[in-house]
């Protein structure tokens, strides 16, 4: 290797083989020439020789398909000898070329790599782009010491081969570092230990699940899909051969054994080893016997999880994962043994099952997810497995399963549901039964629940729609954040391990902070963005709540314990609220214990006036230079739609026809109410309460998250509020429920409040208005309320 | 029955009558050509001509029964544009509907082959990330049609989410 390259100055391989020359070759890009250098001078062979394999196998496959019907005669073949030659030469000529005009880049700036004699091309990708970054190698290349860098970027694979072990995994773990938006110089990773030709695992990984050879061998013998062309291959041999007809039978016979010979190398051969383990870069799977294939598993672009049980792995305990990965677009389910592949595990216990997927879908609660079966009218149609069939929800996932013969389950995240659709057949009309299919992208899992009664099939896809757009919501919220910069990760991680909580235990995001679980009593709040705003709220929250430590109002209030700034980041620990967060209990609770529970939650929200008010007279209690006070209910309300406004007056004027008039009433109709002012919480949704099980039922016990929006003004702002935000919870009957739930409240306090409930309405609507950028569903609600 | 597959709270928009015209004249002429090929070749070639007669009674028998279904299918079919997702039904035997949030559409692409534009027709294809979903509205105004994919071009911006 020559001393111009500013990579790294030895080879530690170097004995098989030196690379000759790096003088710099004009690249296509623009910019100073730049010393590239070439792949491993092996790499010819190395490619020939799989050529001469691969004409082989083919080959082969020919004689002995051939020989079951003329006889086979091997001398007849000897002139294939001089051709097969001429072929492997002229590959070999082929592959030097091609060696030789291929020449790559990997610095701290780039990486870019040229290829093509005649037609060049030049392939420069950007390291964010990087989604992957596997290491492969085939059996040719292993005995040398060789491996292939396969770089996946959007939906195009590059394949950079082949380099000496030690460099591939050097790459490798620089370009995720690169990836993954960290600032890392290729010369800081020398001292990394390497690949070796049995295991590719680095210093830093750490083993999840290893499947033993035998167990890998022994879930193969008992899996559904090697038992049926077994049993079918004997039964055929059984019967040809009871008869003495066996030579008609192998036009069958013998591309069932194909069949089942890649099988064998695709299941067993090619997971041969197979460690999931876990790096500091993700998760990452080595596996293969003969082509040892290193691969990383990018968590934040699986679409779903199928887990299947083989008939016979049921005594053992034996489960199957696959993953849905967006980009591995070939994935079927069954992989080349060399290719990405969508397999997470070929087969382990229950526990490795559940640890697995904790890392691939962290935070998710799959096991608190109820299932429901399918009614016994489908089995009239699903004979064969009507007893399998269930599907379940809560409110980040959605389960659905079935079969007998394999069981499988696929699991959706809602964030990743595509689109819905409901199919019914014309058997299926008459039993009243329908499909739902949950569509994601391509890859092994389909989620179907099948043979759902007409109204739940209805129900179920159209709440889907609602929860999938939520998760939406909060997934693009959660982004936003995470877009922030790395160094804000990085500074929350180590926030999370200095409290002894990880990403993991996260309990709920909104638009200010995210909040995570550390243990019974205490919840950790990480507040969003790095300026002082968000420290100043929560000082001024901690002083309100405290002021309300002594008060007894019937609910339980927030508090807050500590706040501090660590590594740049502002958090606080709060008080944990007893019992569960309403919002995700109102959508797993049907209507009868819905409305009891909505009841309970205007109650709470009455409570709240009780609450004394640190200043007297209409103010605003949180935010710059509050508390500060104002003469009228108007005079403070316009003083909040000021902030919002500002951002979001273009787009109403566009989106909202004459909304200057409908500002205008709103002010006259606020000059007109007259009240005592009380305390106003400002933000009282199902999100902000929680509901825990009392005696005759579940009970909201508590309004937390007190935001800037805190008021002393009119307490039928927290009533309105209660009603027009429980609309934008993502269940189907939410609308029903508000209307319901404002019929009662107007039943409480009269007719009039119908009316001031709709003067609120728009006042909400312009205060939320500048949500547009960020929460689309958010701002057409607040459309709704303006044009109402 | 019908709730099952009815919007929620909208009345579906339905295809342009040219629709159903244009299926009447492929059913009357799709069928005979394609049975007509074997009917001759058999007719020439045996020179039993009566079994060219069976296939294009078949042929016929087909015809009657896609013509019998025409009104039907061209009716099944529907759309909304509700605030967040397109609804889209269709079917008569299997029936399904199916849901496409605009935050998932990725291309949305007017479709208008010769025997389409012909008859003043043009469809509405959406793809997601998702092969599965197949969301199509055949036989639509040339007018619809663009301003349907205007409109969910611009739908699917102001939704857009990433995967």
């Amino acid at each position: 290797m020559s001393a111009s390259q500013p990579q790294r100055t030895s080879a530690p391989e170097s004995s098989t083989g030196s690379h000759t020359d790096a003088t710099p070759e004009p690249a296509l890009t623009v910019g100073p020439p730049k010393p590239t250098e070439r792949p491993h001078p092996l790499t010819p062979f190395v490619r020939g020789w799989l050529v001469f394999v691969a004409i082989a196998i083919g080959w082969g496959r020919e004689i002995v398909s051939s020989a079951g019907e003329n006889q086979f005669e091997a001398r007849g073949l000897l002139w294939i000898l001089p051709v097969l030659a001429i072929v492997v030469l002229l590959a070999g000529i082929a592959g030097f070329i091609s060696w030789y005009f291929t020449r790559f880049v990997i610095d701290d700036e780039e990486l870019r790599i040229d290829t093509g004699a005649i037609f060049k091309k030049s392939t420069k990708i950007p390291f964010e782009r990087l989604q992957s970054v596997d290491i492969v190698q085939p059996l040719a290349a292993r005995i040398f010491g060789l491996a292939e860098l396969r770089l996946d970027a959007g939906n195009s694979t590059t394949k950079l081969r082949y380099l000496t072990r030690s460099k591939a995994s050097r790459f490798r773990d620089y370009l995720l570092t690169r990836a993954h938006g960290h600032q890392a110089s290729i010369r800081d990773l020398d001292q990394q230990l390497v690949a070796g030709a049995f295991t590719d695992l680095g210093a830093g990984d750490h083993p999840l699940v290893q499947v033993s050879p035998q167990r890998l061998i022994a879930s193969f013998l008992l899996s559904t899909e090697w038992l049926i062309p077994t049993a079918i291959s004997i039964i055929i041999l059984v019967s040809t051969v009871a008869f003495g007809v066996l030579p008609f039978a192998l036009g069958a016979l013998i591309p069932l054994l194909i069949g089942m010979l890649s099988l064998i190398w695709r299941r067993v051969i090619g997971m041969f080893n197979f460690t999931l383990a876990e790096s500091p870069r993700g998760l990452r799977i080595t596996r293969g016997l003969t082509n040892l294939t290193s691969q990383s598993v990018p968590i934040n672009r699986v679409q779903g999880v199928k887990t299947s049980q083989s008939l016979l792995w049921r005594p053992l305990g034996w489960y199957r994962v696959d993953i849905d990965i967006l980009g591995h677009a070939d994935s079927d389910g069954e992989n080349s043994e060399s290719t990405a592949s969508s397999v997470l595990l070929p087969v382990a216990s229950l526990d490795e099952v559940q640890l697995a997927l904790g890392r691939v879908l962290p935070g998710f609660d799959l096991d608190g997810i109820a299932l429901y079966r399918s009614p016994k009218r489908a089995r009239w149609l699903r004979w064969f497995d009507f007893w399998t069939l269930r599907y379940g929800w809560d409110d980040r996932t959605l389960i659905t399963e079935h079969g007998w013969i394999t069981h499988v389950r696929d699991t959706v995240p809602h964030a990743k549901t595509q689109s819905v659709r409901i199919e019914q057949g014309p058997l299926q009309r008459l039993l009243r039964l329908a499909d739902v299919h949950i569509h994601t992208p391509r890859g092994p899992v389909n989620a179907v629940a099948h043979q759902l009664d007409n109204q739940i099939a209805r129900e179920l896809a159209l709440s889907q729609l609602d929860r999938a757009r939520a998760a939406r919501v909060a997934e693009r919220q959660h982004r936003a954040v995470e877009m922030v910069g790395s160094d804000d990760l990085q500074g929350e991680a180590e926030l999370l391990a200095r409290f002894g909580t990880s990403r993991d235990d996260i309990l709920g995001f909104g638009g200010e902070s995210e909040v995570f679980a550390l243990d019974h009593d205490r919840v950790l709040r990480i507040y969003r963005g790095r300026h002082e705003a968000p420290q100043h709220t929560a000082a001024q929250l901690r002083s309100l709540y405290e002021s309300w430590r002594a008060v007894e109002i019937g609910i339980e209030l927030p508090l807050i314990t500590d706040t501090g700034e660590y590594n740049g980041r502002f958090y606080s620990v709060d008080q944990r609220f007893s019992g569960r967060n309403f919002s995700s209990w109102l959508q797993s609770a049907d209507i009868a214990r819905r409305r009891p529970a909505l009841i309970s939650f205007l109650d709470a929200t009455e409570c709240l006036q009780r609450l004394p008010s640190p200043v007297p007279g209409f103010s605003r209690l949180i935010g710059d230079g509050a508390p500060q006070q104002f003469g009228t209910l108007g005079e403070l309300l316009s003083n909040m739609l000021l902030g919002p406004l500002q951002a979001s007056r273009s787009r109403l004027e566009r989106d909202v026809p004459a909304v200057g008039e409908v500002w205008n009433r709103l002010h006259g109709e606020l000059a007109q109410r007259a009240v005592a002012p009380a305390v106003v919480h400002g933000d009282v949704c199902p999100p902000n309460a929680y509901i825990s099980q009392a005696p005759n039922g579940p009970v909201v016990t508590g309004i937390g998250d007190f935001s800037p929006h805190t008021l002393n003004a009119d307490p039928l702002m927290d009533v309105a509020g209660a009603v027009i935000f429980l609309e934008l919870e993502p269940y189907a009957d939410a609308p029903a429920d508000a209307a319901w739930l404002e019929a009662v409240a107007v039943e409480r306090h009269g007719r009039d409040i119908a009316h001031w409930i709709d003067v609120y309405r728009r006042y909400y609507g312009f205060y939320f208005s500048n949500a547009y950028a960020v929460d689309p569903t958010l701002y057409a609600w607040c459309l709704r309320q303006l044009s109402r | 029955m019908e709730e099952l597959f009815a919007p929620p709270a909208y009345e579906w928009k339905r295809l342009s009558p040219k629709y159903r015209s244009m299926r009447i004249l492929t059913s009357l002429i799709v069928p005979p050509i394609i049975f007509s090929i074997p009917a001759v070749i058999v007719g020439v070639a045996s020179g039993r001509w009566w079994i060219s007669g069976l296939i294009w009674a078949a042929a016929v028998v087909i015809v009657i029964i896609r013509l019998a279904f025409v009104t039907r299918s061209w009716r099944s079919w529907g759309y909304v544009e509700r605030e967040d997702d397109l609804y889209i039904t269709h079917g008569v035997m299997f029936r399904s509907l199916i849901a496409v949030p605009y935050g998932r559409m990725q291309l949305v692409e007017v479709e208008s082959g010769p025997l389409e534009r012909a008859f003043g027709l043009a469809s509405v294809a959406l793809k997601t990330a998702s092969p599965e979903t197949g969301a199509r509205i055949p036989g639509l105004p040339p007018d619809e049609a663009t301003r349907l994919r205007d409109r969910l071009t611009e739908l699917g911006e102001a939704h857009a989410s990433g995967l």
